[in-house]
């Protein structure tokens, strides 16, 4: 077709909606993208689909009552944010954890770790068009789903990390199961990494996508996985050790760019799948180390925290997790702020998106491994 | 640390009133002039000693009593491995016209959105912000949610969104009426039958058995009541 007059042809971006029941956006997430055909010239995520409000409802509940609502913020990674929000009040009641307790608690954040991350290989694969992964690493993330529900009687929202302790102590069959499932997994782990991580198509798909520089990271603020892709050597555990975490032998796992650039989305998968071997590590040093006691410390009956702030931060399957926690003195908080990871990291969308393609934008949405209950709280 | 740093602010930012608030409990902070929020921020980023290069998250608190909002500005260096807290404090208003504070988007950029819940969870102004909307809430939601004295809007556009009652009672009803209609819900799902044996192994036996029980119960009953109307029948 011969068009005449080409300059006067009217051109335009053209604005579309992805999400929020897209299948790749991993939730409720909308993000409102313009494209030039193939390529993205902006794109703005719109949050809120999830609010729930919890930062409203934990002023009017008690410091126990607010557990299981934190549960339901991560949900994929529950033990971790009961973990983080125990630590705080405990700091401010300076209550003692027996020694027990803080190796199960440990041990419940590393096993869920491995879960998170199991669920990050699975999805992001399907997110890039493998569908096998999926079911692979959901039947090991079962083995721990099951081992939860023996212990809590919960396979998703626990309430198991308790102020002082744990809820339910765990036995030798359980411990002596999780040891022989950890060998298991290794080669398992080893065996999907090859698989999926060493595939040419999923190199292709990954390698030199959604780069971040170490100071974009710096700039918006981001941790965990997307900070140690950029090739920063930056873990919590390691950096400001909380719990019992300096006692463990373990590495920090840092993109290194080994397909491509520095901070690109294969760096980020590599992160996060070699995390679970160290957090295999972490896990053999505690069946090692744990001793017969109480699990349970000498809590108050009714919690009242002294008055005063506290901002404690831990490191979760997705980055850095803060509870900020105003307290007046009474039986209810004043102010609790939870500064949630994935809150930052979806606002660095903006920034990866225009030049990438539409599918390379899935990919990097892919990356980022958000949980929407966390973002909007 | 609070210390060195309350004196390099008021040496490098003039009239930001720097004062250290010692925690008996907890952390300690440091409060400043809401004025000079920006250029106490630039000076921390910058300062070599102090190195603030993460903004991690901006908290607001209403305290109502006081009439004053407070913001807490939670930096943290990733370099010098430190973290500080740092407040300022600015009027509360009435909900309608709000109090103004500088934006410190140009200093990080993660402050975007944080400020952006800011404004949506409290109601207090960015001046300077490049996409100054709510970000949690729709745009046109009214109040700001977590002021301590907030009452939610009965309706939002066509939903009822703050019902006089706030318990569905055709829902409790419809639950009761379920509750007495099926007496025994096995016999409805099927779902009881686990098989998790891992969990306990008689599970499946004990689940069978069960439901022999609950039908020799239901035949019995039925059974009763038969012979009951057969006798009531012989009576007349």
């Amino acid at each position: 077709m011969d068009i005449k007059n080409q300059e006067k042809l009217h051109t335009d971006l053209l604005t579309m909606n992805m999400g929020p029941q897209h299948p790749a956006t991993h939730g409720v997430l909308r993000v409102e993208i313009k494209t030039d055909s193939e390529i993205i010239a902006e794109a703005i995520p719109h949050l809120g689909y999830l609010h729930r409000c919890k930062e409203k409802h934990s002023e009017n509940l008690d410091y126990r009552g607010i557990i299981p609502y934190t549960d339901r913020m991560d949900y994929l990674a529950a033990m971790n944010m009961e973990h983080g929000y125990c630590l705080a009040i405990e700091k401010m009641l300076g209550t003692e954890v027996p020694k027990r307790a803080e190796y199960i608690r440990v041990m419940m954040a590393e096993m869920q770790r491995i879960a998170s991350h199991l669920m990050f290989f699975g999805t992001y694969a399907i997110d890039l068009g493998a569908f096998s992964p999926f079911l692979y690493a959901f039947q090991d993330r079962e083995f721990i789903l099951r081992i939860f529900e023996e212990l809590s009687g919960a396979r998703l929202l626990y309430n198991y990390i308790w102020v002082g302790g744990v809820w339910n102590d765990i036995n030798d069959s359980q411990l002596k199961r999780i040891e022989k499932f950890m060998v298991e997994l290794e080669e398992n782990v080893k065996k999907y990494h090859s698989l999926v991580g060493e595939n040419a198509i999923f190199i292709g798909r990954t390698a030199n996508v959604g780069v971040l520089t170490k100071d974009q990271v710096y700039d918006y603020g981001a941790t965990g996985p997307m900070l140690r892709g950029s090739g920063i050597d930056w873990d919590l555990r390691k950096t400001r050790p909380y719990s019992i975490y300096e006692e463990f032998d373990f590495n920090t796992v840092v993109g290194v760019g080994a397909k491509g650039t520095v901070g690109d989305c294969w760096d980020r998968y590599y992160v996060r799948v070699f995390e679970i071997f160290e957090s295999i590590k972490i896990v053999r040093q505690c069946l090692d180390g744990i001793e017969e006691g109480p699990i349970m410390g000498k809590v108050p009956k009714v919690l009242k925290v002294p008055k005063g702030e506290i901002y404690l931060r831990t490191e979760c399957p997705r980055g850095e997790l803060g509870y900020h926690i105003i307290s007046d003195g009474t039986k209810t908080p004043y102010r609790v702020k939870v500064k949630s990871s994935c809150f930052t990291h979806v606002s660095m969308l903006g920034e990866m998106a225009p030049g990438q393609m539409i599918a390379d934008f899935v990919a990097t949405i892919g990356s980022i491994d958000i949980v929407l209950g966390e973002v909007d709280r | 640390m609070h210390s060195e740093i309350v004196e390099f602010l008021n040496a490098e930012v003039s009239g930001c009133n720097a004062v250290y608030n010692a925690a008996e409990v907890g952390d300690s902070s440091i409060t400043i002039a809401s004025t000079h929020i920006k250029s106490a921020c630039i000076a921390l980023k910058n300062s070599s000693k102090f190195n603030m290069n993460v903004l991690q998250c901006i908290t607001a608190t209403d305290y109502i009593e006081e009439d004053e909002i407070e913001l807490s500005y939670i930096l943290a260096s990733f370099i010098e491995n430190t973290e500080l807290i740092l407040k300022v404090r600015v009027p509360r208003g009435d909900g309608v016209t709000l109090s103004v504070v500088d934006s410190v988007c140009d200093v990080w950029k993660s402050a975007n959105y944080l400020e952006r819940e800011c404004y949506d969870m409290m109601g207090v102004k960015f001046e300077g912000h490049p996409d100054h909307r709510r970000i949690l809430c729709p745009d046109d939601w009214q109040g700001w949610p977590l002021r301590k004295d907030y009452v939610v809007q009965e309706k939002y556009l066509d939903m009822t969104v703050n019902p006089p009652e706030k318990i569905n009672q055709a829902d409790i009803e419809l639950f009761a009426k379920m509750r007495l209609d099926l007496e025994d819900p096995t016999l409805v799902t099927g779902s009881w039958k686990d098989d998790h044996a891992w969990i306990d192994q008689d599970l499946t036996a004990k689940a069978a058995g069960r439901l022999a029980e609950f039908k020799a119960a239901k035949k019995a009953k039925a059974d009763a009541e038969k012979a009951k109307a057969s006798s009531e029948e012989k009576g007349e």
